[in-house]
């Protein structure tokens, strides 16, 4: 880091959407980031840093000293009787700490972007499900069913990591079809060599039943499924048997009965793999939520939305998502190191362990300012597909702690 | 920090001590000779028996395969909830259980270093994570290479074998390996073409490269970059009656050359009787005999419920008919490999389970060399690794055995030879098998044995009779001289380490991986790469040099 003229800095790792872009380019001067070359809005409003100072640490909206409010988070969290541990937008080593130091406080733990991906879980826990992972999209897939709204607001550069110049075996003529949705000009842009098609529809389940059934060889009775008529069900279903590589993609927050679409997508992948290849891509992962889950894995043996508890711990979908926990909760530790989010509405105490940018409503008890992985410090961050995890860099010299650094000085003193 | 253990009997095959009374010494971490000094501690042993710490070459205990098994699997960790004791808590499990389980329960079992199998390159950052977080264990990881489109592209091309070798090294580095693991040879990519199965000499529908040409070239590839353990292969074919066949076919591809078949019991069924499912242990036993070159293990199935999970997507896929409960996972993965998920329960009444049980003892139980062969369940997948005290009465008591066996499935008891073989593994034999001779194997210098120089490493088990008691709980575990088990309880965690392979490879073969990276993978080599600080929290790992690269 002993550059401190402007400078280019290549092949930048991104952590925000959990598509693990690791190509970014940003100017670098002083403590100043721009992101250089053409970027997703998502990275390019996150990357983002002016040479401002940083914001103080604080008590009730009170300055105070980075010690006092590593203190005052201890005597909260020492007479806490059930924490939640929300949020969670931290890398590897926070998640690593703040599970040590629920060792000793017990605590929820759940994620702020959950939802979608436990929409998802109802399908991979009753069933299981074939899936794909991104490089294999990418080389492999000719048919790509996208179930949904176009998923590029989120994803920025989703169809263009999916749809390079050259794929290896998908040939020249691969097919996405939008379910329910329309590419905007941004995917239609990442598209242009692709052939595309959209079919608008009412009931995206049902829908997908149809298909797999169609897919399965068998005649339907009626005239339209979920609000695509029959033969257009019929094309695609034509165009799914015959893929060498169908991939059925959907964005598991953005839609309300995300489930199942979850549960149907993954039938109608089962369906197609026993004549051919296919596999689910669904999408999530921001905030390194993957990589939270998969630490809460191999630590505790439960996904996200677990309770620790007094040596034990105990996962419930339901009772230890955020919204319901925090009906119980006495205190909230809200930890959002990758973008300025301020916490939920929260009646009891709260300890923000925070973006630097945070703009709070509310004054928590005690905010705690932290620098952002792959901005400020090193990192590692999982991908969406939970099985590639990526290193992210610094890009200046830290003034504030990481999430890790923080929870270590909270824990300093947990009695 | 002198220590001294006085009084037991020592069983140190790797130097031909089997059970003298000797002291054994450690200081600070390391045995050293005995001595007249004074210890800052002593443990008196009265005849207990003295071994090197336990060494497990084949059993998965970290990467993403397992985390998608604990997801899966809910039902197994609700059913064994945390371990008592006054540490982290963390976690539960018996079939995949979390790190900090898998760590304490082997120690208990007098195990202090463990070799996961079959670690992705795609994911070889997140098992190194993952295996850093396990306590009182060393660790280490092979690397599954043969699969992916990197290495098929180029057989397919006829690349110069020194191109082969050079990615190879490369991989190794980039993932911090320790050996070169093969599952299914082109396989698994076969079956992403839509494959079914793939023969040994069966072309890939792209590549048309064979399993044959993959296992050759791979073996000569980590014979030349001077890999210390041979090629580990979980051959073609798995599960699938008549694969006697194909091991035998595999055997005699070495052409003599080093290879070791892992988890041999599940590539050694033929198709003999009514039901088309027979032994093929006693074919490939002899075979495995009469070659010098050959090491095994053999993947004990034990009875209960599992959840097996592989990279062989393509077996994985072809099985998830029979999953218990009914659910599974598959998943292609970065034109690398894949991964499947199923969960399992062998019941002693079917007849398949009951033979496969009978099928891996015969196995252990005729093939000669005890140096050649290891004793592993292939946890999860055979069977968790806590039923190794239970495997080793097996081998060790006849009647046990014979008892056992009885219990089984009428028709299958028909179909094995098991009743007849007499044999019974002396405890010795037990110390090669889980010691000795997988230090030798991997080439690990200074572990398997109590000589000075060794690690502290050891363990003391109370003798008696009833070998399944002895083995459960250790009386003493040691790891680096430090006491972590006590009467078979865990009294302390420590960090381990992992053990990596440096091999000196042509570095010039980067700017190809570079570019692969870039265009077909979508990511950075670099970013793909493991730095040393990103091992066992900024441990960095141990480092085992190749010697002699051709
Ligand atoms: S698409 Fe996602 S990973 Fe890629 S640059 Fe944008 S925010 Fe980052």
């Amino acid at each position: 880091m002993a550059n401190t003229g402007k400078h280019i800095v290549e092949d930048v790792v991104c952590g925000f959407c959990g598509l693990g872009c690791d190509d970014l380019k940003v100017e670098v001067e002083g403590r100043e980031i721009r992101p250089a070359g053409s970027v997703c809005p998502e990275a390019a409003k996150l990357l983002w840093r002016m040479d401002v100072a940083d914001p103080l640490f604080s008590r009730l909206g009170s300055p105070c000293s980075a010690q006092e409010a590593f203190d005052e988070a201890r005597v909260i969290l020492n007479a806490a009787r059930t924490p939640l541990f929300a949020g969670l937008g931290t890398d590897v080593a926070g998640g690593q700490a703040l599970l040590d130091l629920a060792g000793g406080t017990g605590g929820v733990f759940d994620h702020a972007a959950s939802i979608g991906l436990f929409r998802n879980f109802t399908a991979t826990q009753r069933t299981g499900w074939l899936a794909t992972t991104l490089a294999e999209v990418r080389n492999r897939c000719d048919v790509l069913l996208v179930v949904g709204s176009d998923p590029t607001p989120n994803f920025g550069r989703l169809f263009e990591r999916l749809f390079p110049d050259s794929p290896l075996f998908a040939g020249e003529q691969r097919k996405v079809i939008f379910l329910g949705g329309t590419p905007g000009a941004r995917a239609s842009g990442q598209l242009a060599r692709a052939e595309v098609s959209s079919l608008p529809a009412t009931d995206l389940p049902e829908a997908l039943v149809a298909l797999t059934a169609l897919v399965g060889g068998r005649t339907l009775a009626g005239n339209s499924f979920g609000g695509v008529p029959l033969a257009d069900l019929a094309a695609v279903a034509a165009a799914l048997s015959a893929a060498r590589y169908a991939v059925v993609t959907w964005n598991g927050a953005e839609l309300g009965n995300g489930d199942l679409v979850a549960e149907r997508a993954t039938a109608l992948v089962d369906t197609l793999n026993i004549t051919t290849r296919a596999g689910v891509f669904p999408l999530g992962g921001r905030d390194n939520i993957i990589g939270l889950n998969q630490l809460m894995l191999w630590r505790l043996g439960y996904p996200l939305r677990t309770a620790i508890r007094g040596g034990a711990s105990e996962h419930d979908p339901a009772l230890y998502a955020t919204a319901q926990a925090l009906k119980d909760a006495d205190v909230l530790v809200w930890v959002s190191a990758f973008r300025p989010e301020p916490p939920p509405p929260f009646e009891g105490k709260t300890i923000v362990i925070g973006h630097a940018e945070t703009v709070f409503d509310k004054a928590p008890d005690v905010f705690i300012p932290v620098g952002t992985p792959g901005i400020d410090h090193a990192g590692t961050v999982f991908r969406m597909d939970s099985i590639v995890s990526l290193p992210l860099g610094a890009l200046r010299v830290a003034t504030l702690p990481s999430v890790a650094e923080a929870v270590r000085r909270i824990a300093g003193g947990v009695a | 920090m002198r220590l001294r253990l006085k009084g037991g009997r020592v069983l140190d095959p790797a130097n031909g001590e089997n059970a003298v009374a000797r002291d054994v010494e450690i200081l600070d971490g390391r045995i050293v000779a005995a001595t007249n000094e004074t210890a800052d501690q002593e443990y008196t042993l009265n005849g207990d028996i003295v071994m090197a710490g336990g060494i497990d070459l084949h059993s998965h205990i970290a990467g993403g395969k397992m985390n998608l098994a604990r997801l899966l699997m809910q039902e197994d960790r609700r059913a064994y909830p945390e371990m008592r004791g006054a540490f982290c808590g963390c976690g539960g499990g018996r079939a995949v259980p979390t790190a900090h389980v898998t760590g304490c329960r082997y120690a208990e079992l007098g195990y202090t270093t463990v070799f996961e199998p079959a670690m992705l390159g795609a994911n070889a950052r997140g098992a190194h994570l993952e295996m850093a977080d396990i306590p009182n264990l060393d660790t280490g990881a092979y690397l599954v290479l043969g699969n992916d489109d990197y290495i098929l592209r180029l057989i397919a091309a006829g690349a110069p074998q020194a191109q082969i070798n050079a990615y190879v090294g490369w991989m190794i580095e980039a993932t911090q390996a320790f050996a070169i693991k093969i599952v299914n040879p082109g396989g698994i990519n076969a079956f992403k073409f839509n494959a079914r199965k793939l023969d040994l000499d069966e072309a890939n529908p792209y590549y048309e490269v064979t399993p044959r040409q993959v296992l050759l070239t791979l073996i000569r590839a980590v014979t030349e970059l001077g890999v210390p353990h041979p090629i580990h292969l979980h051959g073609c074919n798995l599960g699938v009656p008549g694969n006697d066949d194909t091991t035998l076919a595999t055997i005699l591809a070495t052409e003599g050359r080093r290879l070791h078949l892992t988890h041999l019991q599940f590539h050694s069924y033929g198709t003999e009787g009514d039901r088309k499912f027979s032994s093929g242990a006693a074919r490939i036993a002899e075979l495995v005999n009469a070659s010098p070159n050959i090491s095994v293990d053999v993947g004990q199935v034990m009875f209960g419920q599992t959840v097996t999970s592989s990279a062989d997507y393509m077996s994985q896929y072809r099985n998830r008919g029979l999953a218990s409960p009914k659910k599974s996972i598959g998943m292609d993965i970065e034109l690398d490999a894949a991964c499947g998920v199923v969960p399992f329960e062998y019941r002693d009444k079917s007849f398949v389970n009951a033979l496969q049980w009978a099928i891996g003892l015969e196995l252990f139980l005729l093939v000669e060399d005890p140096w050649r062969i290891f004793l592993t369940t292939d946890h999860p997948n055979g069977a968790p690794f806590t039923t190794y005290p239970h495997l080793i009465r097996l081998l060790m008591d006849r009647d046990f055995r014979n008892a056992q066996l009885a219990t089984l499935n009428k028709a299958a008891q028909q179909h094995t030879m098991l009743a007849g073989i007499t044999r019974e593994y002396s405890l010795a034999e037990i110390a090669i098998l889980t010691r000795a001779a997988p230090a030798r194997i991997l080439g690990l210098k200074d572990k398997g044995h109590l000589a000075p120089g060794g690690v502290g490493d050891v363990v003391v088990y109370k003798d008696d009779a009833d070998r399944e008691a002895m083995f459960s709980k250790a009386r003493y575990v040691f790891k680096n001289g430090r006491l972590i088990v006590k009467e078979g309880e865990i009294v302390d965690l420590v960090a381990g380490t992992t053990h990596v392979l440096r091999p000196d490879y042509d570095r010039s073969v980067e700017a190809d991986i570079t570019r692969w990276f870039d265009e077909a993978v979508g990511l950075k080599a670099k970013h793909f790469r493991v730095a040393d600080g990103e091992l066992r929290g900024g441990a960095g790992p141990t480092i085992l040099k190749c010697e002699g690269a051709a």
